[in-house]
């Protein structure tokens, strides 16, 4: 079902590559959303849902799994982008329609600046996350955030290109 | 001092020795870096010169080992802080033995001793006795004469005794030569905690395959360490029991967990916690074993240190919009701004002396660590040229520890916080960060 959404190019993409490294291609392509992009290769939408996954009145079969569980941040920010929000209402809807399930939120940062202070940024990452979808109607309590600073990486390494993958919050099921 | 910022940058070298090759004009490689981090980071370097020291040891002919030891590590103490420089015993004219019924200063003035220190051994079985002289030839005086008692056959606390003893005669400052640094090795996901004498010797693994270890900081006796780590995925604050690696939780809030800092008193551990909504720096007394809010702000405030008088708390906070050092009195919440110059200053590390503040600060892309006065003035910047993390104070505030990444790796390195030659206190095969010198 899950599978069926995604284009043949995408389907083999995620096979392939797995959802982080997915994300990784997708910020250094599409400046930061390229599941937004397999997204809209997908021609098949179903009713009542629009192509940025938001829906508030679909059943669990009709809403769709977001392309993405990522979003990205600009140095020392924790505001989301318009790309951000857009990956938040998928998810936004999508666990509004399966109400059972709890999240973790784990913000991320890239390796400049203190730890201690990149610490403290990740975890308004995730808190930046955890409030915009409580703000869409995902139920606060089955949020819980963390931060791990810079300390895990999904990039090693230096550079623009690698520092803005490891700029990002995570919505991890649990 | 261009030949020391040239050194720690070969970054810089390497870029500017591109434009060098491409406008065909070689020897630009040597000397653009210079210019380019001088105007970058002015490298603090003070008048200071440092003391001449003719340094003796006498023993029993059958301890020979021993005033072979005791000599090398007061050297090596001593020529490490980089106040003192030891003279070749070659120069000197007369033997310890020669020296017990009369010293003649004119003797080392000739050679230019500004500092003479002899320590005399005798032993009973295992009890020690090191009688420890210093004096000033120049002004022909006594400046210390005492008696050091020590049991025990490891010679090197009593070394560094001795070191501290010559060192605060002829400075007038408290030595630290007895102390103890903590960093921490991480591997993957798991780091170790490591426990070595400030010289470097006995190093140890004393806490094993911690799930991230952050921010260890020693309790003011030294007996117990505040850490932020965490269990199956969740941060925490605990303390770590050196002497037992028992492990007790103080904190675990929702959301932010980080950055505990003992007070002098030891009764206090302020850290950062979120659980409100903002992230802010809390106080938690362990003998009621509450917590208190401390800062209200909606920005980040984290890496709270204090004042040696315990009545004041500096930290990082993003209030102004960058991350700049604050600081706030805890009697009344009053907030004063220190740093001034900058875009970006973080880690702030109170000095055991109080007068300075040390922080990582950056020009551009380039971080410095640096100290300045409480109200953000006299910045002095001690090392630049890469990633630079965590200053930590020596007890005597006469060195500062810190990390530095070079190639995805971090050592941890030590500088005199009055400026002075950069030494790597760990091998260059281990990630090591996190420094800490126990009071």
């Amino acid at each position: 079902m899950k599978l069926k959404q995604y284009s043949g190019i995408g389907l083999a993409f995620v096979a392939a590559t797995g959802l982080l490294f997915a994300g990784c291609v997708k910020k250094t392509t599409v400046g930061g959303s390229p599941p937004v992009s397999i997204e809209k290769s997908s021609a098949i939408t179903p009713a009542g849902a629009t192509t940025n996954g938001v829906s508030t009145t679909n059943s669990v079969s009709t809403v769709q799994e977001p392309s993405s569980h990522s979003v990205y941040f600009a140095f020392d920010r924790s505001e989301l982008d318009e790309p951000a929000r857009g990956i938040l209402n998928a998810n936004a809807a999508w666990l509004k329609a399966h109400s059972g399930t709890s999240i973790t939120v784990e913000g991320n940062c890239d390796e400049r600046g203190s730890r201690e202070y990149n610490l403290a940024l990740g975890q308004r990452r995730a808190d930046s996350v955890r409030d915009y979808l409580v703000k869409r109607g995902v139920s606060a309590s089955s949020i819980d955030t963390v931060s791990f600073g810079e300390e895990r990486p999904v990039c090693h390494g230096t550079g623009e290109a690698c520092w803005a993958q490891n700029r990002h919050a995570d919505i991890v099921v649990r | 001092m261009n030949k020391a910022i040239c050194s720690t940058s070969t970054d810089g070298q390497f870029a500017y020795g591109f434009i060098g090759v491409v406008v065909g004009l070689v020897y630009l490689t040597m000397l653009l870096p210079c210019v380019a981090q001088a105007a970058k980071f002015e490298i603090f370097q003070s008048e200071y010169q440092p003391l001449k020291l003719a340094w003796m040891v006498d023993a029993p002919s059958e301890d020979a080992n021993a005033e072979h030891l005791i000599r090398n590590v007061v050297r090596h103490d001593l020529e490490s802080s980089q106040s003192f420089v030891t003279l070749d015993p070659l120069s000197f004219f007369v033997t310890a033995k020669q020296t017990e019924k009369h010293i003649n200063y004119g003797d080392w003035r000739i050679i230019g001793a500004d500092i003479l220190a002899i320590a005399r051994l005798h032993r009973t079985d295992d009890n020690w006795k090191a009688d420890v002289e210093v004096l000033d030839p120049f002004r022909g005086k006594v400046l210390l004469q005492t008696t050091l008692d020590y049991s025990g056959s490891d010679l090197r606390p009593l070394a560094h005794q001795i070191s501290n003893n010559i060192y605060h005669a002829s400075t007038g400052i408290a030595g630290y030569f007895n102390s103890h640094i903590l960093y921490v090795r991480k591997h993957g996901d798991r780091a170790d905690l490591i426990y070595m004498d400030q010289d470097g010797a006995n190093k140890q693994v004393v806490g094993r395959n911690f799930t991230l270890l952050l921010s260890p900081d020693w309790s003011p006796d030294n007996r117990l360490v505040a850490l932020n780590t965490y269990v199956g995925n969740r941060p925490r604050l605990e303390t770590f029991n050196l002497s037992n690696g028992k492990r007790s939780t103080f904190g675990a809030f929702p959301g932010l967990n980080s950055t505990p800092a003992w007070s002098p008193d030891g009764r206090f551990i302020a850290a950062t916690l979120s659980f409100t909504g903002n992230t802010e720096i809390h106080i938690f007394d362990t003998s009621t074993r509450t917590w208190r809010q401390l800062t209200h702000n909606p920005g980040i405030n984290t890496t709270p240190t204090w004042s040696p008088d315990g009545k004041w708390i500096a930290f990082t906070s993003n209030r102004s919009g960058s991350p700049q050092i604050y600081r706030i009195r805890i009697r009344d919440g009053h907030v004063q701004r220190i740093s001034t110059l900058g875009s970006y200053n973080t880690s702030p590390a109170w000095s055991p002396a109080g007068d300075r503040i040390a922080l990582i600060t950056r020009k551009g892309w380039e971080y410095a660590l640096a100290t300045m006065r409480l109200d953000g003035s006299d910045i002095r910047y001690l090392v630049t040229g890469g990633p630079v993390e965590s200053p930590a104070w020596s007890p005597n505030a006469q060195m500062l520890l810190f990390s530095k990444e070079v190639k995805g790796m971090r050592r941890v390195y030590r500088v005199p916080s009055w400026g002075g030659k950069v030494k790597a206190i760990t091998a260059p095969d281990e990630d090591a960060s996190y420094p800490a010198w126990s009071h």
